[in-house]
């Protein structure tokens, strides 16, 4: 929404204050500002010149040679000039040889040069107003008033002489939404008043209307408000003997500064009324409304309408329908029908001016996608005091430009609107407390009373009576008083204070803080980079990774229309991150920390069930598995967080196909399974063009955090030298390391302090279906030195004893 | 016994040495097996037992006069390499070993982090709330009935099951004081919560559709004519910010509307970019506007289980994009959940 500097002045004086500062101001106090313009900037070299002779040129039959009197701004000049409305005696806005015209409408800057038109000297240009940039006006020059008391006088900079040039503040829209009386100039001077203190000028006083009865009742429509809900006001008054040409320049002008296309006078009064008070009106030709009555009802369910847009709108039995008796008029509060406008030849007007409800004309507006500044406005329920004082408003103007036009009738105003004031009492003591500093009475209460609030100072504090125009929507409670004075007072004038009280170190949540750490270890540690994925997961990848038939949460309006389904798991799109990177890099390890969602079971406020997950993918594009070494990752990692792991089993998880069905193994702490670590299942790194040398592993952090942290133990050190004995030995493929090294430790008794595999050899020069496991058997003793005997003894014994676990010590 | 032609003879060759591996012969040829020296010292054998103590005596003399020479010639050797090695050319500080293979925490992560361990150590809360919300604690429960437009400025994903994606972390206000008040509220109350938002929107350079906050959340009793003010909430944002952007920051605190505070607040810090001059980061205005605020709304407290008369307090949230874009420079949005390693590897750096 733009609002003009020079609209302001006229309810407020502004004089000596700069409109940066007027920017500043209503940024801290009202509303954010996006911008301030200058409307009709560079306009200043223009003068007004008078045409004293007009012939035809002697080549063209379009252009006009004139003879131009700049008068003390550069003498009589020769102008060749194209429009078909220049004459002589006129006086016209003439830009001269070097000087600039500003850029306007999608053109850009032009610089003025004497030139030859068809063989002619020109000496300068006549400027039509769009040339100017003041309208969309381009069938002629424009043409200023030669005689009377606005006679322009020759010679005078055009910007000297017609109110064009303008500041023009552009309000963010969102930040006035709870503000239905900041949708008009007069909401934005009356903050201004209160801002500066300055006297805010009353509404124009009323117009009397002829009266309703009696022996000239003139001409009324009646109305009729079916649904006393949607429209809880509707003001409807005849005006006659109006002229409905173009609107003077001045009101063009003025309107073009705020963004507001000029149409003809009756319209472009409503406009200015709306952009004036924020009060939307509608002015029918009377002839189309015809004798009425007026009625507002509730659309039937697919009742159409054609809206002057030119579309059809089809309707529903929520929408709100202004009648010329059955006859859908406008769509109330959104938008006139197609032909109920003024013409050219209107010289009756039936005009409306009636207050709409908010959420009526907001669920309308918003279904047929149709946003309007009538339905901006009342969307934001406005006042209905508003409705009568637009009327007045109305007429006073149209009177003003258009003597000869009169209302012809009495005000229809069926319901009227009966105000009870509401009193707000805003207590001293809360006021502190809110806003942290204290304020004299005098002070709070001139603050108030700026803002049309009535104030009595009670013992307690103050007790405020709400004005209509703010009693619709935003001052409700005390706390809406405490911010009318705090941003009046200004939050930038309360001193900083620190928060009082006990400082009890705070309860830790151990869940985030075991998901951070865990994070951390993986990234820093380990060597995974982080990364975060949507909670959006492809329909694509589901499919590839076998999931796409489990129940998910899902969403109704989608950024698009295969991403409809939340995660339940955060691997898959985990493993959506692998393949661009794999072009880049030969090797990635990824990690990813989040939430997924279970649609298939809820909780007690029917919310999906939740998993936090940390979700590793470590992938080469050739070279060796990388799953043995996340599988030890996964083991430091768990030692790192005080939660060291079994990985002892396969697992045989359920609803996670993307797992190898058989290389997999699950994590467990403390006997409870937290997690796995497996090879991608070959088929879904097909679908995905990974390489088979990949490895996933998923952590349950709630699983982790259910078991205990446990903290180490102290061992004393070894008084002795330990004796490292590697061992080969040769198995069955389907011995299990955890078998061997049981066995080594059970055959070296308590001599043996650990066992650590180094190797697994396959290859030619062993028997088929065997390999060998090459292990580091450390021995150690608490009372003496070991020596080459002991290992000797030990040798013997695995020798002699691996039949047992039908193994053979190698070498 | 007549060994001074074998002594010159050895003492010269030692000095004769040209260098380390011409002096190891030589010693070979002494010390070796079968070495002069040796030999010499062996020789006391073959000598008649009379002559044996003065030979022996004279012979290990004259060992150890040899073992000495030899010494020092090999220190002499020792010193003139590590002269050379002092003194070698050919070093290039340019020349580059192997890269340890390091992973990289998320930006996002890195700053979030940052701010927990920063409230933390103020004594707020790290709090969590879940990403599929209900519309009551969503909307109802902060002052947003069903028809109030602040629902439709949300741009909400709304979900098949009647729930939605949150749109903002404000949902764990109510949560967290309802927890509160069901485990015996002790006040004060002060948490954060960091976390995913979601919002229907197109993606582009400067729009996301899922994006990340950081609520905060203070209530306590009122005490008098004090409780949770603005004073309060000026002094905690300024003290956070400080720290988050590493500077000496101006902030002002301006009106702005949300329904779940009242009064609520834009809280805008002076542009890094042209120190409050105005620039294009700025729009010109030299601020940039990084906070929403406000005091928590009665109505929200009520929600919570609390009486508004008792107890006040204040709330804020924070976009982290936004602050680690500030931080980093970052142009374009859509980068934090591209998963792309080009991008995040380019911010190697933990939390402070």
């Amino acid at each position: 929404m733009k609002i003009s500097l020079r609209w302001l002045s006229r309810h407020v004086d502004l004089t000596g204050i700069e409109p940066r500062q007027i920017l500043a101001d209503l940024t801290m106090s009202t509303a954010e500002i996006d911008g301030l313009i200058r409307f009709g900037d560079g306009l200043e070299p223009l003068v007004v010149g008078h045409v004293r002779k007009r012939e035809k040129h002697p080549d063209a039959d379009k252009l006009s040679v004139c003879e131009v009197d700049l008068g003390s701004a550069g003498g009589v000049v020769q102008i060749v000039c194209g429009a078909p409305n220049v004459a002589a005696g006129q006086r016209v806005v003439v830009i001269k040889p070097g000087d600039t015209l500003p850029a306007s409408g999608g053109k850009g800057a032009l610089k003025i040069k004497v030139g030859k038109i068809r063989g002619v000297e020109s000496q300068g240009m006549i400027c039509s107003e769009s040339e100017l940039g003041l309208s969309e006006e381009h069938d002629g020059i424009l043409v200023l008033p030669a005689d009377g008391p606005n006679a322009a006088p020759i010679g005078a900079r055009f910007v000297d002489v017609l109110p064009v040039q303008d500041w023009v503040f552009e309000i963010d829209n969102k930040s006035v939404n709870h503000r239905p009386d900041l949708w008009g100039h007069y909401g934005f001077a009356r903050e201004l008043a209160a801002i500066y203190g300055r006297p805010l000028q009353p509404l124009p006083a009323k117009v009397a209307f002829p009266p309703a009865a009696g022996s000239n009742p003139g001409i009324k429509v009646d109305v009729q408000v079916d649904d006393k809900q949607g429209c809880p006001r509707y003001c409807g008054l005849v005006l006659d003997g109006v002229q409905s040409g173009p609107s003077p320049h001045a009101l063009r002008w003025q309107l073009a500064a705020v963004g507001q296309r000029a149409i003809s006078l009756p319209v472009d009064l409503t406009n200015y009324v709306m952009l004036d008070l924020g009060q939307p009106m509608h002015a029918f030709d009377l002839r189309h409304v015809g004798k009425g009555p007026i009625r507002v009802r509730k659309a039937k369910a697919n009742e159409t309408i054609t809206t002057l847009d030119g579309q059809v709108r089809k309707l529903t039995d929520q929408d709100l329908l202004v009648c010329a008796g059955d006859k859908p008029e406008a769509l109330a509060g959104v938008m006139g029908g197609a032909g109920t406008m003024v013409a050219a030849d209107t010289t009756q007007l039936f005009l409306e001016s009636a207050n709409f409800h908010a959420s009526t004309i907001r669920r309308t507006s918003m279904r047929l996608g149709l946003r309007t500044d009538a339905s901006a406005r009342f969307e934001k329920a406005q006042d209905p005091a508003n409705a009568e004082h637009a009327v007045h408003h109305f007429v006073r103007l149209l009177q003003q430009y258009c003597p000869t036009a009169k209302p012809a009738g009495p005000l229809v105003d069926p319901l009227g609107f009966h105000y009870a004031p509401k009193t707000i009492s805003l207590r001293r003591a809360r006021l502190l407390q809110k806003l942290g500093v204290r304020l004299e009475d005098d002070k709070v209460a001139a603050i108030l009373r700026s803002l049309a609030f009535d104030v009595t100072v009670t013992a307690a504090g103050f007790d405020c009576v709400v004005p209509s125009f703010r009693a619709t929507k935003d001052i409700a409670i005390e706390d809406d008083l405490i911010e009318e004075v705090g941003r009046m007072f200004r939050y930038d004038n309360i001193p900083e204070r620190p928060l009082q009280g006990v400082q009890a170190p705070p309860v830790r949540n151990e869940e985030l803080f075991l998901g951070r750490r865990l994070v951390e270890v993986a990234c820093l540690e380990l060597g995974a980079s982080e990364v975060y994925n949507y909670s959006f997961t492809p329909d694509a990848l589901l499919q590839a990774v076998g999931a796409f038939e489990h129940a998910y949460v899902q969403v109704q309006n989608p950024v698009a229309p295969e991403q409809t389904r939340i995660r339940r798991h955060v691997l898959p799109s985990l493993l959506g991150s692998v393949g661009q990177n794999l072009r880049a890099h030969a090797e990635v390890k990824l990690c990813e920390h989040g939430k997924g969602y279970h649609a298939e079971m809820r909780d007690e406020h029917k919310l999906p069930h939740e998993v936090r997950e940390l979700a590793f993918v470590w992938s080469r594009r050739d070279g060796a598995h990388p799953f043995l070494e996340l599988r030890e990752a996964m083991a430091s990692l768990l030692e790192r967080v005080g939660r060291p792991a079994v990985m002892a089993r396969v697992w045989h998880g359920k609803d996670q196909p993307w797992v190898h069905p058989t290389r997999a193994v699950a994590i467990d702490c403390d006997g409870s399974p937290v997690g796995y670590v497996a090879h991608l299942h070959p088929g879904v790194a097909r679908a995905l063009q990974l390489p088979v040398t990949t490895a996933i592993a998923c952590l349950d952090v709630r699983a982790l955090l259910a078991n205990g942290r446990s903290v180490a133990r102290y061992q004393p050190l070894p008084t002795f030298p330990q004796l490292p004995v590697d061992v080969a030995l040769l198995v069955d493929e389907a011995t299990q390391v955890a078998q061997v090294v049981e066995f080594l430790r059970t055959t070296g008794r308590k001599l043996v302090k650990d066992v650590q595999l180094f190797e697994v050899y396959r290859g030619e020069r062993l028997p088929a279906g065997k390999k060998s496991l090459n292990l580091t058997v450390t021995l150690g003793a608490d009372d003496r030195t070991l020596t080459d005997e002991d290992e000797g003894k030990f040798l013997a014994k695995v020798r002699e004893n691996a039949v047992q676990i039908g193994a053979e010590l190698r070498g | 016994m007549d060994t001074a032609a074998q002594r010159d003879g050895w003492l010269a060759a030692i000095a004769a040495a040209a260098d380390a591996a011409a002096l190891t012969a030589v010693e070979a040829r002494l010390f070796g097996p079968k070495g002069e020296v040796v030999e010499l010292v062996r020789s006391v054998t073959s000598l008649p037992k009379e002559q044996r103590p003065a030979f022996g005596k004279a012979a290990n003399l004259l060992k150890q006069e040899v073992e000495q020479a030899l010494a020092q010639k090999r220190e002499t050797f020792a010193q003139q390499a590590m002269q050379q090695e002092l003194a070698a050319g050919g070093f290039d500080p340019t020349e580059t070993g192997a890269r340890p293979k390091r992973g990289v925490l998320h930006p996002i992560t890195v700053v979030q982090n940052e701010l927990v361990d920063l409230f933390t150590s103020l004594g707020f809360r790290w709090e969590d709330g879940p990403e599929v919300e209900s519309e009551y604690f969503n909307f109802d429960a902060l002052n947003i009935p069903g028809d109030h437009p602040a629902r439709e400025s949300q741009d909400t994903f709304w979900l098949t099951d009647k729930n939605l994606l949150r749109t903002h972390t404000s949902p764990v206000q109510v949560r967290t004081l309802q927890r509160a008040v069901k485990q015996g509220f002790q006040p004060p109350l002060k948490v954060i919560v960091p976390g995913r938002v979601f919002r229907s929107e197109t993606v582009d350079k400067t729009h996301e559709h899922t994006f990340y906050q950081m609520e905060g959340l203070v209530v306590d009793r009122a005490h008098g004519e004090h409780g949770i003010s603005v004073a309060n909430l000026i002094h905690t944002m300024k003290t956070c910010l400080r720290v988050i952007l590493e500077r000496d920051v101006q902030v002002r605190l301006r009106p702005g509307f949300f329904p779940f505070v009242e009064p609520g607040f834009e809280l805008d810090v002076n542009c890094p970019f042209c120190s409050g001059k105005g620039c294009s980061v700025c729009k010109q205005s030299g601020w940039i506007e990084i906070l929403p605020c406000g005091m928590v709304h009665p109505n929200v407290l009520q929600k919570g289980g609390l009486d508004p008369e008792e107890y006040t307090g204040f709330a804020f949230g924070m976009g982290l994009q936004r602050v680690v874009m500030l931080r980093y420079g970052i142009d374009d949005i859509r980068q934090f959940t591209g998963g792309d390693l080009r991008f995040l590897q380019q911010f190697p750096e933990v939390s402070r």
